[in-house]
């Protein structure tokens, strides 16, 4: 009788102890799945882009000024992107019919900057992104007004100056998004705060249009509307 | 998602639209106000003043008309965009001697600098006076108290200008 007490008793714990071991097995095994299904295979060099702006030669067609813009975008693991952007800015404002001023300047600029994919799921076609630039650009100004009469003393007097040259270093912080409309062409949009953080305006004392920048004040809104080839 | 697209790109050329932020008051002038010699406020009290210029084609022109009463405790004359020098005529009546005119003159030497705003602002001169001076009759002394003259309103006088006490 004894015996069997004991038999019984050595059987329970096996039993307890394949449970426990069977227990811990399994667990150890559903840890390991759940890593292997957060694993990313996504490498992180996911190619280029090239893009070009549309609301700058628009501008230009529509206005007296404007931009040419293009940029060279690296995509990093869909949620980084750090970005060139590279552009020719423009104003040809022949004299105003109230103020009779004549501004003129093309010049290049630059940015270089950050987006980051701020979506859930970063490895979709569509991208939300946020990011910042620093830009900078040095031009020259033709501001020209003829014969500028004295109001009280009648002399007429020169105002005006040609190949003044200026400079402009200034911050952006850009939102928009892109989204793919077949194979590898995306269009986006972004909106962009520039904030100006240093500058030379010349010996007038201020300057009108600044390449990339746009009408020269403390800080500026702008837009841009994109089209986007994956290289 | 395309047509959301679209809509922004409208909406794109809006934003990138600029607004016109010119100076309400872009008159360039010199303001002078009157001192005794000890430094407190004087005014024309019963006498009046006037100030005439000489205009590039030899006419004159009258600059201030009729200063006069208790609360005449300054003035503002304009300033010429391109002469490097600007000559006033001052002329005085007084009330216990009507029939006669006093008169001093205030020469302004300066350098002018074209200013520029917007090319939807109108062209202005800025001014920074290097010299003044007088003829010395009725105004004893004119000193420089702000070298720089634009359009800004809340700067401190150009001149102070000291009336001979004796007058």
């Amino acid at each position: 009788m004894t015996k069997i007490r004991q038999s019984i008793s050595a059987f329970t714990s096996i039993l307890i102890f394949s449970l426990l071991l069977l227990g811990s097995t399994t667990t150890a095994h559903a840890q390991l799945k759940m890593f292997r299904m957060e694993k990313d295979s996504i490498p992180l060099f996911r190619g280029f882009q090239v893009s070009f702006d549309l609301v700058g030669p628009a501008m230009l067609m529509l206005g007296d000024h404007g931009e040419y813009e293009g940029a060279l975008r690296l995509n990093l693991h869909d949620q980084w992107f750090p970005i060139f952007e590279l552009g020719l800015g423009r104003a040809n404002h022949e004299k105003d019919e109230v103020t009779k001023f004549t501004y003129k300047t093309t010049a290049p600029y630059f940015r270089i900057g950050m987006d980051w994919n701020i979506m859930k799921n970063k490895h979709q076609d569509n991208h939300l992104y946020a990011g910042f630039r620093y830009a900078f650009t040095s031009y020259k100004v033709d501001i020209i007004r003829d014969e500028l009469p004295d109001p009280v003393w009648i002399s007429p007097s020169q105002f005006g100056v040609k190949d003044m040259a200026c400079s402009m270093h200034w911050l952006e912080i850009v939102f928009g998004i892109d989204a793919k409309i077949f194979g590898p062409l995306h269009l986006g949009w972004n909106v962009r705060y520039k904030r100006r953080i240093a500058h030379k305006d010349g010996e007038l004392g201020n300057t009108w249009y600044v390449p990339g920048f746009g009408i020269n004040d403390k800080d500026n809104l702008a837009a841009n509307f994109n089209v986007i080839i994956d290289i | 998602m395309r047509k959301i697209i679209g809509i922004l790109f409208a909406v794109s050329l809006v934003v990138a639209c600029s607004s016109i932020d010119c100076p309400v008051n872009h008159s360039v002038y010199t303001r002078y106000m009157l001192y005794q010699p000890d430094g407190t406020p004087d005014t024309l009290v019963q006498d009046t003043m006037w100030v005439l210029t000489m205009r590039s084609d030899g006419k004159d022109t009258l600059v201030l008309n009729s200063l006069c009463g208790s609360n005449a405790t300054g003035f503002s004359l304009p300033i010429s965009y391109t002469q490097p020098e600007d000559k006033f005529i001052v002329l005085v009546r007084r009330l216990q001697d009507p029939e006669y005119l006093y008169y001093d003159s205030i020469i302004v030497k300066k350098e002018n600098f074209p200013h520029f705003e917007s090319v939807d602002c109108q062209a202005s001169f800025f001014h920074r006076i290097t010299n003044v001076r007088c003829m010395g009759n009725f105004i004893d002394s004119i000193v420089i108290n702000n070298p720089d003259v634009n359009y800004d309103k809340d700067s401190p006088e150009h001149f102070r200008l000291y009336l001979n006490p004796d007058f």
